[in-house]
């Protein structure tokens, strides 16, 4: 069979699992529960990072000697230029290239603002960054991301930390028909069943902080989301039944009908 | 009715639950393979800042963090009436710093959250910072000030606590080497590397990073893991760190004895005690961008720590319940000075059988399997 690989931007990655490094109990968990995560992609927040000297850093300095791809990103901005700002720090840093773009106006849902997310990204594109904005389950959006010069869309399942699932699934499965770029679930997923939905829906990936590392067993969870994901997208690849209405019985009535 | 109670562990939190179940008239004897207070407890910053440990949200670790900064004021006098001896309780309040406009937001979210739990705290910017802690970096954009927030010099604490427990009749017995639960379902007996037995009607269980061996002699997951935290202190001339000083990276902490602390590494090394250039530079490449008169100055001490962490980052507080004769306080991770009071009275609570609030269930050492 084909190896199942995907692309961002001309970068090939076979996990299909971006993971955040926030909320963990320790470092000795945390560093577990990536590994058990299979993810090549780590995802946090620039404001919590010391950009003096990353390899200082609280978190990133365990990180060391490791080939992760980072997605580092813009959270706590509120508006299109504050989100460039930062970008711009994170790549002076020498941190990556890749940049997340996170705005929210709101510090309750953290929900983001999609006119400030969109003029972010106008911006970030044309200075070469490759941009991943976290954006509302609205295809409409995700298209005029798209056309903007997005990598990849990544619209969200539910408010950041929630863990309520993927609250509008037929939303999703219009962005996955519509998309050129991949489309990654981001935010609100809780369990292994809203990753393998979110998969069996098609999109290309997911990513998850809160459910793993506010799970009792962080790398237990890690390691299940990462079947979870590699279920799901076997399932979407193999094609679903359709559902009827009435049973059909597996083995066919016609074969036990008395002649 | 007077109980026979063994602890198993001389730090912080077993000399706090020998401190309180002795004050409570039981019969308590005190079980240390090293010396009290050896490990983690006398290695602490003694910060007592549930607020600024707690970033996310109120959940029951915040909470018993909460209820034990409550506990504070009346539990350290009384330790110190008891034990004669004097050790710094400073009310200094803190400051959350931020470099970012970007940390605006999550600051204002914790303020919002943390209001409903005690917190008078205010967001300080500009000029009305500077002037509350005036070295202070002029490249930091905001900080969340908690009032409420105390810190403690840990090794005075600790020897009080000690001298506390011998003076009320603890019976505290230090380098055993190592320590066996010979028995623990019908009766106790606990016997330590030369044979010497320790027997009573009930066991308290407060090893901190070295709880995880006792996993298999009462059949459950005791997932502790030893995390070192690396500390330098800096010799200053009139208290220049007014405040406790946290950021995402680490703390600062003025004492009343001029020396200032700096905090604290987060190294996965096992049981290795040492402490390593990369740890304590780490601190120093950090501390100057908060407080730039740091930036020339060596530390004259630094030292390390193991601190107790646990899976999912919460202690393991509770009786087993294959047998009511053990609780286990362990795990407590960057936060035992802390939680030393509210632990103290859980145990002897669940000791009584007394009724507890329903947040301390989170708590349960069974949950691990």
């Amino acid at each position: 069979m084909k190896k199942d690989v995907w692309r961002i931007g001309n970068h090939e990655l076979s996990s299909r699992f971006f993971i955040g490094t926030g909320l963990f109990p320790n470092p000795y968990v945390q560093m577990e529960a990536i590994k058990a995560s299979g993810a090549e992609v780590l995802t946090f927040a620039i404001r919590r990072i010391n950009l003096e000297a990353t390899e200082d850093d609280s978190i990133l300095q365990h990180l060391q000697g490791e080939s992760y791809r980072y997605l580092p990103n813009t959270s706590g901005a509120s508006t299109a230029d504050e989100a460039v700002r930062i970008a711009r720090l994170a790549r002076a840093s020498g941190l990556s290239d890749w940049i997340k773009v996170e705005i929210s106006a709101n510090e309750r849902t953290l929900l983001p603002d999609p006119i400030e997310t969109l003029k972010a990204t106008e911006i970030l594109v044309k200075e070469g960054f490759t941009v991943l904005p976290y954006l509302p389950d609205d295809p409409v959006m995700c298209k005029r991301l798209e056309e903007a010069g997005a990598a990849a869309v990544m619209p969200g399942g539910a408010p950041i930390g929630t863990g309520l699932g993927i609250l509008n699934p037929y939303n999703i499965g219009l962005i996955v028909e519509e998309a050129k770029v991949p489309v990654i679930i981001d935010a609100g997923l809780g369990s292994v069943s809203d990753v393998t939905q979110a998969m069996e829906l098609g999109v290309s990936g997911v990513l998850m902080n809160t459910p793993v590392a506010k799970a009792r067993d962080p790398v237990g969870m890690a390691q299940a989301m990462r079947l979870g994901i590699e279920a799901g997208r076997l399932a979407y690849l193999s094609g679903r039944i359709s559902k009827k209405r009435y049973a059909s019985a597996s083995s066919g009535f016609d074969e036990f009908k008395l002649k | 009715m007077t109980e026979t109670i063994v602890i198993m562990g001389g730090g912080v939190i077993g000399l706090s639950c020998a401190f309180e179940l002795r004050s409570r008239g039981h019969e308590v004897t005190v079980l240390e393979i090293n010396r009290c207070g050896g490990q983690a407890s006398g290695a602490a910053a003694g910060m007592l800042a549930p607020y600024s440990e707690n970033l996310e949200g109120p959940d029951e670790f915040f909470r018993l963090g909460v209820e034990s900064l409550r506990l504070y004021p009346e539990w350290q006098s009384q330790v110190k009436r008891v034990s004669g001896m004097a050790f710094e309780y400073t009310p200094s309040g803190s400051l959350y710093i931020a470099y970012h406009e970007a940390d605006r937001l999550a600051l204002e979210g914790r303020l919002l959250w943390q209001k409903e739990f005690g917190s008078t705290g205010t967001l300080l910017e500009g000029d009305a910072l500077f002037r509350i802690e005036p070295m202070l970096s002029r490249n930091v954009r905001a900080a969340l000030h908690t009032p409420e927030e105390c810190h403690l010099y840990a090794p005075e604490y600790v020897r009080a606590l000690e001298q506390a427990c011998r003076f009320i009749g603890v019976r505290i017995f230090d380098q055993l080497e190592s320590l066996a639960i010979v028995e623990w379902q019908r009766e106790i007996v606990v016997q330590s590397a030369d044979q010497r037995a320790f027997g009573g009607d009930r066991l308290i269980v407060c090893s901190g990073a070295w709880a995880r061996e006792h996993g298999d002699t009462f059949g459950i997951q005791i997932p502790v893991y030893p995390i070192r935290g690396q500390i330098c202190a800096y010799e200053t001339e009139d208290k220049p760190v007014r405040h406790m000083v946290f950021s995402n990276q680490g703390y600062l902490v003025g004492k009343e004895n001029s020396t200032l602390v700096c905090g604290a590494s987060e190294d996965v090394a096992g049981f290795d005690t040492s402490v390593t250039d990369k740890g304590i530079d780490r601190l120093r490449r950090w501390n100057k961008q908060a407080f730039p008169f740091l930036e020339h100055r060596p530390p004259f001490h630094r030292w390390a720590g193991l601190r107790p962490s646990t899976q999912d980052g919460l202690p393991l507080i509770g009786p087993l319940s294959g047998s009511n004769r053990v609780v286990l306080a362990v795990g407590h991770y960057r936060n035992g000075i802390l939680l030393s009071p509210a632990t103290a009275k859980l145990v002897a609570d669940y000791v009584e059988e007394k009724r507890v609030p329903d947040y301390n269930r989170a708590f349960d050492p069974e949950r691990f399997g």
